[in-house]
């Protein structure tokens, strides 16, 4: 009597492939009447299947390949025994399983040398695919996985205010509102405040410059600095009103600049103009989150005195967040806290908030998306390498079908002939990953030389462990990926049609062989990568014609920083200025020179918010914005900015003169769009001073090129002498050669005072485009590696689909066809393949590149232009590919053709 | 086969899968699905045979003649399902049992000598 099969014996039934035929059909039948019992017993039933499964999973995986031994441990005694008649040996089955893998090794070699061209171009596309991922994951790993080298780091935050309920632009904080977190909150363990300026170090030869820190001591808490040396500074040191001077400098200054001196505690420096004793040396592995500073001083050392006045926003923040305490909870804290003190201090505290940012996501910033989408890219190469590897696999398994075959029919087990194509994919795949390091080794190299401003990464970026350990998961994948396919599919061939049949005729449905399906899906990849590339590359374009504003060519820029205690009030710092002016225009070859507070593109910029005469005051802190600079008379002709109404500032505008400035286009449009700006007044949030309007002048871009068009306003330098301060000289000819005569004119005013940055602006244009630049070569770089490999790919599959095909064309060409119309049908269904593919890479990039968007300037993720040319391009290059084995096919000489059967 | 000409003292010790199928078909010949309900019943669900692991033993203990097939066997008509095969010890099964058995028997002596192991309570 016969039941219906459970489905688990149904499933069974095909698991009991795994093994060897023999035993399958010796014992199939009762091995499924065994599950099928089993399946039916109560215990098993129900939920109780997936325990049944679970010891059915068992059992096969410690079975199955007992069982294969066991097989060719028989077969092998069985010819031993036709060769000796006596005997057999024992084996163990351990040697038995080393000495079949040593015999796949050894043949696999032998395989693979027979065949230099092709192990040669595919050890070498893997090559190029698993080394550009693991380079790029080593920067992944040093960048993103690496721990911060902070203790808890996981815990640590950066801390900034908010404007508005604006989270996404993070401004300085104020001193007193960030004590008030510190007092209040519950959810930090410790809240450190710390600013970082230029500090002037003077009493040595000639005046230099150090980063300079001037910190709470919670900052070393949160941060889990150790000294070298000494201590660090206390609480009461650095208490307003009774802050100690004193300094701790770092490892690296301490080394460099004091030769490792231990005599260096208790030494005084002169920072700022101040004298500070030397308390202590940081420890080696001591690094600052947000840069390289070298000296570290008490807040109370800062140079501006309303650091500690509530309103006035200059510092940056960290804490470390209580172990059980979380980012959220943490940003709903301060939330409620910013909320009190908005009530408690309505005119400098309305809305401003508090936003916390995990310390990572702060120090990585846009390099972590920058990393994800190049580490993205290079996945997609080691995917097309792969497929390439895959598809070169295929077009020789078909030219090796007889040799299997004969070994199949020889009396090789279909596992033992996939175990051996597969030991060659794995030779391959160790070949390409070894070859791989090393080209990762090279280009990590150059990688860490050409990121914009370095990776932020902690520590070096290298081939650590973990990289080598990606390399061979990478390579080990990559066997199977580009292995499985082809060996599964030679040893399913069948024997006796490969065996009767010299070449077999393929079957309607199956034009090009299964190669086509491979082929397509790597033109669909490329598609992606071209795309990618070409909505980078015309973001580029676009950014490189965006009109600045000014004119970036022969123009020199520095920076310096006037020490307070020496220059402590405006008509002391005016002084200078007044001085230096004419100074820098005597300069020999200067056409033009100006200070200005902040050089365009240079990374230094201030902004407010303004209140125009006349109009109902708005909420503090609602403002509308504008970015506001500071320039002596000239700036704008030195820059060559159009001046587009009115005057320049000039010898009037000086202190005690009325307040006046100029507006940018933009703020003249946006606040008087239908009359003249020109002697309206407004003043700066916070200000009690109105400033009169006396010029329009032309937008700059300011702090990239990317920037929309922003509301400017500039003040007179000499109205408000600012101790920060940047000069700008139009030169002759080449900038860089005033360079010594710009330091010396400085000089000539002030023999302490340190001036540095000396660079051509044109330099800081060039440098505003370095990341999108990078990542632009970078992915091209890709693409047009995957572009190359894909039209690789193609020849190799059309290649082989021809000669498959041999007989067809023979008959085709018999009965009349012309050479232009079999290499048009070559083509043309090889066209019809790539259009297909790039219609599905199109698909994939309209659904992912989405994600560029905030890497792209002037085109939209869905650019019209790019998503039409790519796949022109791609089917142009794939016909290419297609012509020269069509042009071989369509010069097959039918007798031939058909005699070769 | 090629090693069904083994001697009963290359055999020994046997794998505990295989000392139990011996066991079970010792005494009366049955079929696999029987074998291993059986050894588990006996073992109180300690060993568990899944069909790969037992067909597998079975295949192993074929070849060196510790079991045989039942050629005419006594067809129990009703519960009976045509794919089963019956199975029973061969003389050399039955030799190379009894010595596994000794040798475990004296390992338990060994073992109650030194006072490793209790004498069974009597029941």
């Amino acid at each position: 009597m016969t039941r219906r099969e459970s489905r688990t014996t149904r499933a069974y039934r095909r698991l009991l492939r795994l093994y060897p035929r023999a035993f399958r059909e010796r014992f199939g039948d009762e091995m499924l009447a065994f599950v099928e019992a089993q399946s039916r017993m109560p215990r098993y039933r129900g939920a109780g299947v997936v325990c049944l499964w679970a010891r059915l999973a068992m059992d096969l995986t410690r079975a199955a390949p007992r069982s294969r031994l066991d097989a060719l441990r028989d077969r092998r005694e069985r010819k031993n025994e036709a060769a000796h008649v006596g005997w057999a040996s024992q084996t163990h089955p351990e040697e038995e399983v080393v000495e079949t893998l040593a015999q796949d090794i050894r043949y696999a070699l032998r395989t693979l040398a027979k065949r230099p061209s092709f192990t040669l171009v595919a050890a070498l596309t893997l090559a190029l695919g698993i080394g550009a991922t693991t380079a790029i994951f080593s920067a992944v790993s040093a960048v993103l996985l690496r721990p911060l080298p902070y203790p808890d780091g996981d815990r640590l935050v950066a801390l900034w205010a908010s404007s508005g309920g604006r989270t996404t632009e993070r401004l300085l904080a104020s001193y007193p509102d960030v004590m008030d977190w510190r007092g209040r909150s519950k959810t930090f363990e410790e809240i450190g405040i710390m600013r970082s300026q230029s500090v002037n170090l003077t009493g040595g030869d000639r005046p230099d410059r150090l980063i300079g820190s001037f910190a709470t001591p919670g900052v070393f808490r949160v941060l889990g600095a150790t000294t070298a040396l000494g201590r660090t500074f206390n609480d009461s040191e650095a208490t307003p009103g009774r802050g100690a001077r004193v300094a701790v400098v770092s490892h690296t200054v301490w080394r460099e600049r004091f030769g490792r001196d231990r005599s260096i505690l208790g030494r005084t420096l002169i920072l700022n103009g101040v004298p500070h004793a030397v308390i202590g040396v940081l420890a080696p592995s001591f690094q600052s989150p947000f840069g390289p500073d070298e000296v570290w001083m008490p807040i109370t050392s800062i140079p501006s005195s309303s650091t500690f006045d509530r309103g006035v926003s200059n510092v940056w923040a960290i804490g470390k967040l209580r172990p059980t305490s979380s980012v959220d909870a943490a940003r709903r804290e301060l939330g409620a806290i910013s909320a009190q003190l908005a009530s408690e201090f309505p005119n400098t505290n309305r809305g401003v908030g508090a936003i916390v940012v995990p310390m990572r996501e702060q120090v990585v910033g846009p390099m972590g998306a920058a990393l994800l989408t190049v580490f993205a890219a290079v996945g997609l190469v080691l995917l097309i390498a792969c497929a390439n590897v895959a598809n070169l696999q295929l077009a020789r398994a078909a030219s090796r079908r007889h040799e299997i075959a004969l070994r199949a029919a020889l009396g090789a087990a279909r596992w033992r002939i996939v175990r051996q194509l597969l030991t060659e994919s794995a030779l391959l795949s160790f070949a390409g990953g070894t070859l791989g390091v090393l080209f990762a080794k090279w280009a990590i190299g150059v990688l860490v030389t050409l990121v914009p401003g370095g990776l932020p990464a902690f520590g070096d970026v290298g081939l650590d462990r973990n990289a080598l350990l990606f390399a061979a998961i990478a390579s080990a994948v990559s066997a199977v990926l580009f292995g499985l396919a082809p060996a599964l599919r030679a040893a399913r061939s069948d024997l006796r049609d490969t065996l009767n049949a010299r070449s077999a005729v393929p079957t309607a449905g199956r034009r090009f062989g299964a190669g086509t399906a491979v082929m397509a899906a790597q033109l669909a990849l490329c598609t992606m990568l071209l795309i990618t590339a070409g909505l980078l590359g015309r973001s580029l374009g676009r950014l490189r014609t965006v009109d600045p504003g000014f004119n970036p060519n022969n123009v020199l820029s520095a920076e310096f920083r006037l020490p307070a205690v020496k220059y402590k009030d405006d008509a002391s710092r005016a002084e200078f200025f007044r001085r230096l002016i004419p100074a820098l225009r005597a300069i020999p070859g200067a056409k033009s020179a100006a200070l200005v507070g902040a050089v365009p593109l240079s990374g230094n910029w201030s902004g407010s918010g303004y209140t125009i005469e006349g109009r109902p005051a708005p909420q503090p802190g609602a403002e509308s914005r504008v970015q506001y600079n500071t320039t002596s008379d000239a700036f704008f002709r030195t820059m060559e900015i159009p001046l587009l109404a009115g005057r320049d500032f000039d010898a009037r505008d000086v202190r005690g003169s009325p307040p006046v400035a100029i507006v940018n286009q933009t703020l003249a449009r946006r606040e008087w769009p239908k009359e003249s700006p020109i002697g309206k007044r407004l003043r700066a949030a916070g200000d009690s001073t109105w400033m009169t309007v006396v010029g329009v002048a032309g937008d700059v871009k300011h702090l990239t090129l990317a920037d929309p068009p922003t509301a400017q306003l500039y003040m007179p330098m000499l109205q408000s002498p600012n101790i920060f301060s940047s000069v700008v000289v139009r030169a002759e000819g080449e900038p860089a050669a005033l360079t010594a005569a710009l330091r010396n004119a400085i000089w000539s005013i002030d023999r302490d005072q340190p001036v540095w940055k000396i660079r051509p602006i044109s330099a800081l244009v060039d440098f505003s485009t370095r990341q999108q630049r990078f990542t632009l070569m970078i992915t091209a770089a890709f693409a047009g590696i995957a572009l190359l490999l894909g039209a690789i790919g193609v020849y190799g599959v059309m290649s082989y689909a021809v000669v498959q095909r041999t007989r067809e064309m023979g008959i085709r060409i018999a009965i009349g066809a012309r050479q232009t119309q079999v290499v048009a049908m070559v083509v043309r269904r090889t066209l019809a393949v790539a259009l297909a593919a790039a219609g599905l890479g199109v698909a994939g990039a309209l659904a992912t590149t989405g994600l560029l968007a905030t890497q792209l300037f002037g085109v939209a993720p869905r650019d019209p232009l790019t998503f039409a040319l790519v796949p022109l391009l791609l089917s142009s290059v794939a016909a290419l590919a297609a012509y020269l084995p069509a042009r071989r096919a369509s010069r097959v000489d039918p007798m031939v053709a058909l005699r070769a059967e | 086969m090629a090693r069904s000409r083994s001697q009963p003292t290359e055999l020994v010790p046997l794998t505990p899968v295989v000392l139990h199928i011996l066991l079970s078909v010792a005494d009366s010949e049955r079929h696999g699905y029987a074998i291993a309900q059986e050894v588990e019943a006996a073992t109180d669900g300690q060993v568990h045979m899944g069909p790969g692991t037992l067909y597998g033993s079975i295949q192993r203990m074929l070849a060196s003649g510790l079991i045989e097939e039942v050629s005419h066997r006594a067809r129990d008509a009703s519960h009976d399902d045509e794919r089963r095969r019956y199975y029973r010890a061969t003389p050399l099964g039955r030799r190379t049992l009894e010595l596994e058995l000794e040798r475990l028997a004296r390992v338990v002596g060994i073992a109650r000598g030194k006072r490793l192991l209790r004498d069974p309570k009597p029941a």
